[in-house]
């Protein structure tokens, strides 16, 4: 059987599910102090329920890696970059050990300028003087040539806790988000290959040896816990990705699609093109970092349950600040769910709070409270219609680089919007109103999230380019670099990334017929030189989208 | 982080999947590597710095520019309407102050399209700045243009096309006309008789490196612009003068024409030709985003860039700065129109024009009516080796009543006197396209 974790800010919810369905179910406080508490407890409830030996799978969606990156409480990463010519790499630094090395590579992956390592050895004995244990190499494009990430790994070999290069992470170009990238795996390495430890130590107490442990990425993805050990940065940010598997968990999705997961700060909005959630095109960011790890694409507006009514003559405004709870718990300001409180939408807490938290704002500007709270209503609504509007139009005025895809580009036309949380049933009829599309409350399920962890399939992709001019091939997420003769062909690089990537999903355990392979990206240039054909210019990139596993779907999923 | 100074937005459509032929140099690969570096460098995440999709530009985008014969679809394939309707978009999202300035970087080019088009020339079918710049003025009024064509090779379509407008300012620098394609651009061509200076021609000779460039952009274009006080500046960025490029004999490099771009400030800048695709395509484009948004360039150079061996001689210096100071001089004092004759009130030119790329060749008398209270009408009679005799004919912005109402005049006497093959209106002050064919 699958069980999924998933700890949230306030809330870990675990779930158990087997061939028949959801056997065991648990929603627990997260302790903040110490994650992994949370985890042995939700393990333990589970375990408690159907034995330690039922579950053959854990899939983990942790906010640890994500808390040390905004809280601040990562290891300090000494950072050598290579940049040659282009924007001033200083512009990418990163925390205090941070130096830019003379070296360059070009766009085609030739080494245009040599890498200093003469002055890469004095500053790496400088900085383990200073007591750096993690470390990051990364050049400008790197993932046409890693040869000098290479070098500098080498020159560190033995001598620290851990070295993260950038081209292992996407072979997508992208030379500040690779820094990020790189940095920020390294900072994380040490609390989360500890944590990795005390998971492992755990669930081999309650007795679950036997069970696979996996991580849930930001892309609705998994990947083993043995990988995600070098690779600790893949697990920021998953959090979302939970509740967006989760619905795909739950509800039959086929067609084009809104998600609406409205919450007490915030509602995000993701978009499902032909049943499958769109990935962001470059990775997400983090800190104010843009990086090279793959999210699904969300947007998020400040429209929320607990969101602070504003009214003033002109205008009667949700959000986007939320500056505690509604009323009718004890709150400070008229919220989103005082309005719907007192338009007996809804039925939360203390109702007379909310009418007398109403009322003063209302006649402090002329109107009677029901006017505020219908007009605090619809504009909620509106702000939400608006925001997916933009976000499709967004969506479908994606930059294209073929006359083909310009003439003849697919667009997402969603045919129906699925809303999640809190205020999900009271706001559906007014939803219903806002958009031509039809609105669809799933049932509500508390873990769904969790569901979503344990459901989630491994993700993974990969980029090959390949330029038979220069007799150079390179697959950079997996390592490969090798000589490539000048009559390969498009076909054969499409073969060679798929095969590639089905060998790697393999190596760490994923079942083929979980995992289809898809090609998102192919295309081959003739490269010119004079009047000459001088060879090709081949890129592809494949991918494992996210997705739920089909054996387990049938047993949670509902009529949506 | 990085932030623009002045946000910017970038139309950048490689087209992929279009080439004059496999080995052309306007072929697929060409923005290839422009690209791969622009994602490396991560301008695209540059806080102000947009990436926007290409419009697709409509037969009457391009009927407000240009005559076309036999007809639009007969000179244009879908490739040049994007490009095209690529510098509409990096326009509008300038006019609408969505940024503060636009760099179409888009493919193919369009500045050797002049007023009537029979087919390609240099690479061209439609003048992508000319439509952009006439669907501006149909969209937000009149408006005061100076386009600056820094492209290696004389724009000459764009000067055809602005000869008679006084609101159009076109300066071309560009290689000597006696040493490069099309062998036009001289000092002397300074407009017709009521647009006299607002053509400006700078040929520089082979070999000129950053200094004779920047020394023209300070010495002959920033103060014609100042005289000039437009209200938007456009720049026909080609990128042919850089010292790699295959097919022209200049030394001008990735850090120069950063430097002229921040000079020239321009509101909106479109691609030209440039086809070092590898040596120099990526560093320029990278130099002229940055410089355009505001930002620091000083790093961007090209791998192999050796100030000292590309640099002008002393001879060249000294000759760029007499023709400077002479073309100023007659810029600002134009000694009145060159070749032509006046017929009837009418001043008229006659043409012979070769299209190079898909070898026509074009027999054309230009007539532009001498009024006192406008521009006057102007009015073409053009054959060519592909198509019989043809008429097209323009009331300008802003032709007076007496000239609208001949440019319908000449526009339905030719029809019934049944000697052209094509006839093609233009009215710009009833915003009327007419096309008719006999």
């Amino acid at each position: 059987m699958l069980c999924g974790i998933d700890v949230g800010g306030t809330h870990t919810d675990a779930v158990l599910i087997g061939p028949d369905g959801v056997v065991a179910c648990a929603k627990l406080p997260t302790n903040h102090d110490d994650l992994l508490a949370s985890i042995r407890e939700a393990l333990a409830s589970i375990a408690a329920v159907a034995g330690p030996a039922a579950v053959t799978r854990l899939t983990l969606s942790t906010t640890l890696t994500t808390n040390a990156i905004i809280e601040g409480t990562a290891d300090p990463v000494g950072v050598l970059v290579s940049g040659g010519p282009g924007i001033d790499p200083a512009a990418y630094a990163m925390g205090a050990y941070y130096h830019v090395l003379a070296g360059a590579i070009d766009h085609r992956g030739r080494q245009t300028g040599a890498l200093d390592l003469d002055a890469a050895r004095a500053v790496i004995n400088a900085w383990e003087a200073a007591g750096v244990r993690a470390f990051a190499a990364v050049t400008k494009f790197s993932t046409r040539c890693p040869d000098q990430e290479l070098a500098l790994e080498a020159l560190l070999a033995g001598r620290c806790d851990c070295v993260s290069l950038g081209h292992a992470f996407s072979g997508r170009l992208g030379f500040g988000r690779r820094i990020a990238t790189a940095c920020l795996n390294s900072a994380v390495w040490r609390v989360y290959n500890r944590f990795c430890d005390a998971v492992e130590r755990s669930a081999a107490e309650l007795g679950m040896a036997g069970a696979s442990i996996n991580v849930l990425k930001a892309d609705g993805g998994t990947m083993p816990l043995s990988v995600s050990r070098t690779l600790p940065v893949q697990s920021i940010l998953s959090g979302p990705a939970a509740s967006v598997m989760g619905i795909i968990a739950v509800c039959d999705i086929a067609e084009d699609s809104i998600i609406l997961d409205i919450g007490g700060t915030t509602t995000d909005i993701a978009v499902f093109a032909a049943g499958a959630p769109l990935i962001e095109n470059e990775g997400i960011a983090i800190a104010g970092r843009p990086t090279l790890v793959r999210a699904l694409r969300t947007r998020s507006i400040g429209v929320g349950g607990d969101s602070a009514i504003t009214v003033s003559r002109e205008a009667i405004q949700v959000g986007p600040r939320r500056l505690g709870p509604p009323m009718a718990l004890g709150g400070p300001v008229p919220t989103l769910v005082d309005a719907l409180n007192i338009q007996n939408v809804i039925a939360v807490g203390d109702p007379r709070a909310s009418y007398q938290g109403i009322l003063a704002v209302a006649t402090a500007n002329g109107f009677e409270p029901e006017e505020v709270a219908e007009a605090a209503i619809l504009n909620a609504v509106n702000q939400i219609r608006s925001e997916v509007a933009a976000f499709v139009r967004e969506i479908n005025d994606r930059p294209v680089y073929t006359i083909f895809e310009l003439l003849e580009g697919r667009q997402v036309r969603p045919t129906r919007v699925y809303v999640m949380g809190g205020p999900a049933l009271a706001l559906s009829a007014l939803l219903q109103d806002a958009f031509t599309q039809e609105v669809v409350v799933p049932e509500s399920f508390a873990v769904a999230n969790a569901i979503g962890a344990a459901l989630a399939r491994p993700t993974f992709s990969v980029e090959l380019f390949a330029d038979t001019a220069s007799g150079r091939l390179t697959i950079p997420s997996l390592g490969i670099t090798r000589q490539v003769a000048d009559n390969y062909s498009q076909a054969a690089a499409e073969g060679e990334a798929a095969t590639s990537l089905r060998h790697y999903l393999a190596s760490i355990g994923a079942e083929a017929e979980d995992a289809p392979i898809e090609t998102v990206e192919l295309s081959s240039f003739p490269m010119v030189e004079g009047q000459t054909l001088v060879g090709h210019n081949i890129r592809v990139a494949c991918q494992v989208r996210p997705g739920v596993s089909a054996a387990y779907k049938q047993a949670v999923s509902k009529s949506c | 982080m990085l932030k623009a100074r002045h946000p910017l937005a970038i139309v950048f459509f490689p087209a992929y999947d279009w080439a004059i032929s496999p080995t052309h140099p306007e072929r697929q690969e060409r923005l290839l590597y422009t690209q791969d570096q622009l994602r490396e460098e991560g301008v695209f995440d540059i806080a102000g710095i947009t990436e926007l999709k290409p419009e697709l530009a409509t037969a009457t985008d391009v009927l407000r520019a240009h005559f076309c014969f036999p007809d639009v679809a007969a000179v244009t394939t879908t490739s040049h309407l994007i490009s095209a309707g690529g510098a509409i978009r990096a326009a509008r999202t300038v006019l609408d102050k969505e940024a503060k300035r636009a760099f179409a970087l888009v493919r193919p080019p369009g500045h050797h399209a002049m007023k009537v088009v029979h087919g390609a020339r240099g690479f061209c079918n439609i003048n992508i700045e000319a439509v952009m710049l006439e669907w501006l003025r149909d969209q937000y009024g009149p408006l005061r243009a100076a386009i600056v064509d820094t492209d290696c090779h004389h724009g000459d379509g764009t000067q055809d096309i602005y000869w008679n407008d006084p609101d159009t300012l076109f300066i071309s620098l560009h290689q000597d006309g006696r040493t490069l394609y099309p062998g036009t651009g001289f000092p002397l061509e300074l407009g017709g008789p009521k647009a006299l200076g607002t053509t400006v021609n700078v040929p520089l000779p082979p070999g000129t490196s950053d200094e004779g460039f920047l020394f023209a952009m300070r010495e002959v274009v920033m103060p014609l612009i100042e005289d000039f006080k437009p209200d938007i500046i456009i720049n026909s960025a080609g990128q042919d003068n850089h010292f790699s490029d295959p097919i022209t004999d200049m030394a001008f490099s990735a850090q120069g024409y950063a430097r002229l771009t921040e000079m020239l400030g321009a509101d909106i800048a479109v691609l030209e030709g440039g086809y070092s695709i590898q040596g120099a395509l990526p560093y320029v484009n990278l130099g002229l985003v940055l410089s355009m948004a505001g930002l620091d360039y000083s790093h961007v150079r090209e791998p192999d860039f050796d100030a000292a061996k590309v640099r002008q001689s002393a001879k060249v210096t000294g000759y760029i700065e007499d023709v400077c100071r002479d073309i100023l001089k007659e810029a600002r004092h134009p000694r009145g129109p060159g070749k032509g004759d006046v017929v009837a009130g009418w001043f008229t030119r006659r043409k012979t024009l070769y299209y190079d790329t898909d070898a026509i060749t074009e027999y054309q008398t230009e007539a532009v009516r001498l009024c006192d209270h406008c521009r006057g009408v102007v009015k073409y009679e053009t054959e060519s080796t592909r198509t019989p005799l043809c008429l097209g004919v323009e009331a300008p912005i802003g032709a007076c009543e007496k000239c609208v109402e001949e440019a319908y005049r000449i526009y339905e006497a030719g029809q019934i006197k049944g000697e052209y093959r094509h006839l093609q209106l233009i009215d710009r002050v009833g915003k009327n396209y007419a096309t008719y064919t006999g």
